[in-house]
């Protein structure tokens, strides 16, 4: 079995990676370590984009699958020495499980009732960790085992690089699945599900695959995100993060796997360029207030661009 | 013409279907033959679309039973009955937008890949397109091409890499058949397939129909436009109010009093 | 034990009474326009924080409580304007994403204009607890449950008895016939949201003195109106009601027996159970599957 070298996508991303990997011998380390956080959230929402953009579903829990994957992670680490490098594997799939199971509850439901229950099952995923002491209920788990390679134990520039390697192995994968007959068929049940399935696309099924595949972003995700920080709570997977993940999504493009990437960045560094900028014109603000300019984004964007950004360039190139 | 003697196919079994107290579908009985074009007729509200809609499983009927030879298909979901040979088209044509029509009829020929339903489990389709193997690459080339010739076959080479978006209702009516026909289907239901076309556009589908009626199709036609209908039609089965109350040849049919007084009760209406 | 259960439960009641006024804004606006309004908690948030900064700058707790609501109005109204009414031609799925960023925005902007701190109110009436079979209700909560009547009766008779109304009604259950007969729609969308959020505001205003307001209060209200509004069932009026109290009651009951922390996630497994079993919820019709 030979695999596809690289699609457009998978190139593009090994030339980011390349740069992202230059430039962490440059970049001041907080720089840096924004560049993995990008990275991290950029392959959450590569995933969600497959579920959201190329499927017409909604989810509004993603951070619970990303929580899921940093404590399978942390537990198999902390409590049971196994390498960081299968705890992402290990946190995937308890991710993938999960998804798997809670598919069966929530892809029965359609737009409005299905963003109601995504949320709640997201909200009660975050109960659980709060509640559950083997997994340190709401103080979380301290002093997490960080990526090892050989007697090499990751620092942060090795980090940057290991989340945009993550990220480009994400887009390649997502890459060939759009382009494919999954991903054609994917588009069909989001634009006419009746119509898919009376040629025997059978759309449960194959929102199930979606969803599931978005949870193994997330918990990879997620499993890199603890060993990073080295220390996981609660509220880093609250209903807040599932929101932002759809801030990137739709401020991206929901429809393409570049957008991700960008969605997150611009969250990310909009944030911080905001946190560094308003308090000086206005002392008086505080906490995460950049949370007002990316609602308006998003709203802003979804009126002008009903059709979101890769629609709007579809047909500007057709026209 | 003569009626073909087939196989019977599709059998429809004292079906009802109640929406609260209004009985849409009344007791209906009949059966299409493969190989033959059924015209199903009758007055606005005789119940039409929704036995098209309780046969492809939209539906599920409140008393009786839809079978394909030998397999039920009454409480299957519409991709099942699609999956065992049922297909049908939409009034208002389902256009997958965000896809090029050879895109739209490559997703019907990749359903009939996988032995008419899609996806099949993860590691024959999710983990084998994302990794982008040869094979997988290989056969949705393959796919690509098997669209064209269908396109060229249905008269639609030129439209190929147009954006389904851009397609004139017309278009989209033509489309819509010929991604049905994709997924080689034993039964397609066609309802209302003429509505809104213009007479070349109308000459194209019927030129479709008879060609699925030689492949050996059995063909259902819900259809308003009666002189069409009974021209292209080798059996006829009217419906009113629910009931039905004629089957026969389309000049038979066309003579039936009843009928007639059907036609021009709902005229008086 | 049951002397412990039955505070429990008077304590459920209020903040039942509160989830039952955000779940009202709920119906009304999915019943109108069948948007799922995200931001609706932070109507609430805005009510209690104007009311709330108002009555610390020194202004008497009436007045501050009257130009709190009529502020939730106009944010209810321009949210509408500005989000809502320029997207209409959108669907489902990016209506969802634009009531999630409206949910977003106001929380931010609320930020700009009150930071993190807690704001309290004193409540509007002193006096001792009241004491009902042994358990005890903070006076306020009489202002509470007085507010939840005052609003339900209202919105029973316009509905009931007015002819605005029988045409929302109307409109709602048949859109093209409605305004064929020169029933205006997009008005009653309008209104729905002015109205919802002004109910809204209305419960934060009298809810603030219990536990406090900050910026992020909005969000708990919201999603616990959610959860009462579905349980409800999101064409029922009456449900919001009683999906209200119900939710009130069950989170409290189950927070003091189990731990606090499972008072939220209590509630939001009930939702996810109504969803799966029964997702009309309990008073609402059956809908057609489509």
């Amino acid at each position: 079995m030979s695999f596809a070298p690289a699609n457009a996508h998978g190139r593009v991303a090994l030339v980011v990676l390349a740069v992202v990997a230059a430039a962490v011998w440059f970049l001041p380390a907080y720089y840096t370590g924004l560049l993995t956080l990008i990275g991290i959230y950029s392959l959450v929402t590569i995933g969600l984009n497959l579920f959201m953009g190329y499927a017409g579903q909604v989810s509004l829990g993603q951070a619970a699958f990303v929580g899921i994957g940093a404590y399978t992670s942390a537990v198999l680490a902390v409590d049971l020495h196994v390498t960081p490098w299968l705890g992402a594997v290990g946190g995937a799939a308890v991710a993938a499980l999960v998804a798997y199971v809670l598919s069966f509850v929530a892809l029965r439901l359609r737009e409005n009732l299905l963003a109601l229950a995504t949320l709640a099952l997201g909200i009660v995923i975050n109960v659980v960790f709060n509640e559950w002491e083997f997994i340190g209920g709401s103080s979380g788990f301290k002093d997490i085992p960080g990526f090892t390679l050989g007697a090499f134990t990751f620092d942060p520039r090795a980090y940057a690089i290991l989340s945009w390697a993550l990220v480009a192995a994400g887009i390649w994968f997502a890459g060939n699945l759009v382009r494919s007959s999954f991903g054609r068929t994917l588009i069909a049940i989001s634009a006419g599900e009746l119509g898919a399935q009376a040629l025997g696309v059978d759309p449960e099924k194959l929102k199930r695959q979606t969803f599931v595949l978005s949870a193994v972003y997330a918990g990879v995700a997620g499993a890199v995100y603890a060993s990073y920080q080295s220390y996981i709570d609660p509220s880093s997977f609250s209903f807040l993060l599932s929101v932002n993940f759809v801030l990137m999504s739709v401020i991206g493009g929901l429809r393409s796997l570049w957008g991700a990437v960008i969605g997150a960045a611009i969250v990310v560094a909009l944030g911080q360029v905001l946190q560094a900028l308003v308090p000086l014109v206005l002392p008086s603000a505080r906490g995460d207030f950049q949370q007002f300019f990316l609602g308006a984004v998003l709203i802003a964007i979804l009126i002008l661009l009903p059709r979101g950004l890769a629609g709007r360039l579809s047909e500007a190139r057709r026209a | 013409m003569t009626v073909a003697v087939s196989a019977t196919t599709l059998e429809v079994r004292g079906v009802s279907m109640r929406f609260g107290g209004v009985l849409a579908v009344d007791d209906v009985t009949f059966a299409a033959r493969t190989g033959e074009v059924l015209g199903v007729m009758g007055p606005n509200g005789a119940g039409k679309t929704t036995l098209f809609n309780v046969i492809s499983g939209v539906q599920r009927p409140t008393a009786g039973a839809v079978s394909l030879g030998p397999v039920p298909l009454t409480g299957h979901s519409v991709d099942r009955i699609a999956s065992l040979g049922v297909t049908r088209t939409f009034q208002t044509p389902v256009m997958f937008w965000g896809l090029t029509v050879r895109e739209s009829i490559a997703v019907a020929l990749a359903a009939r890949e996988f032995g008419g339903s899609y996806p099949p489990p993860p590691a024959r389709a999710l983990l084998v397109a994302g990794l982008g193997t040869q094979g997988r690459r290989r056969a949705d080339a393959v796919l690509n091409e098997r669209a064209d010739a269908l396109l060229a076959s249905a008269g639609l080479a030129h439209m190929g890499d147009r954006a389904t978006e851009s397609l004139a209702f017309g278009e989209e009516r033509l489309l819509e058949l010929a991604r049905a026909l994709a997924v080689e289907p034993v039964v397609l239901l066609l309802d209302e397939p003429l509505s809104g076309l213009n007479p070349e556009e109308v000459e194209d589908v019927l030129t479709l129909v008879r060609a699925a009626r030689t492949a050996g199709v059995a063909v259902l036609l819900v259809e308003h436009a009666v002189g069409e209908l009974l021209s292209v039609a080798d059996r006829v089965v009217v419906l009113d109010h629910g009931r039905k109350i004629a089957e026969g040849t389309p000049s038979a049919v066309a003579a039936d009093p009843l009928v007639i007084d059907a036609y021009i009760g709902d005229e008086l209406e | 034990m049951i002397a412990q259960i039955w505070q429990y439960v008077l304590g459920g009641v209020v903040d039942g009474a509160i989830f039952a006024l955000v779940a009202a804004g709920f119906v009304l606006i999915y019943q109108v326009t069948g948007i799922i309004n995200f931001a609706q908690g932070e109507f609430v948030m805005v009510g209690g924080m104007t009311a709330a900064s108002l009555a610390a700058a020194g202004m008497p707790p009436l007045g501050a409580a009257a130009i709190a609501v009529l502020v939730a109005a106009c944010v209810g109204a321009l949210s509408y304007l500005l989000a809502i009414r320029p997207a209409r031609a959108a669907t489902g799925v990016t209506l969802i994403f634009i009531t999630l960023g409206l949910d977003v925005a106001l929380r931010g902007l609320a930020l700009f204009v009150w930071g993190t701190n807690p704001y309290s109110l004193p409540a509007f009436s002193g006096g001792n607890a009241v004491k009902l079979f042994g358990g005890a209700l903070p006076p306020q909560a009489m202002w509470v449950l007085g507010t939840d009547l005052i609003v339900f009766a209202a919105l029973y008779l316009f509905f009931a008895r007015t002819y605005a109304g029988t045409a929302v009604r109307a409109a709602v259950a048949n859109p093209p016939i409605a305004s064929t007969f020169g029933i205006p729609l997009r008005t009653f969308a309008f209104a729905s949201f002015v109205v919802a959020a002004a109910i809204g505001g209305l419960g934060g205003v009298v809810i603030t003195p219990i536990p406090g307001v900050q910026y992020d209060a909005g969000l708990t209200y919201g999603l616990a109106g959610f959860v009462a509004a579905v349980l409800g069932g999101l064409d029922s009026l009456p449900g919001a009601l009683l999906g209200g109290f119900v939710l009130g009651i069950v989170e409290h009951v189950a927070g003091g027996l189990l731990s606090p922390g499972w008072e939220q996630g209590v509630g939001f497994l009930i939702l996810v159970l109504v969803l799966v079993l029964r997702p009309q919820g309990l008073l609402g019709r059956a809908v057609r599957r489509a």
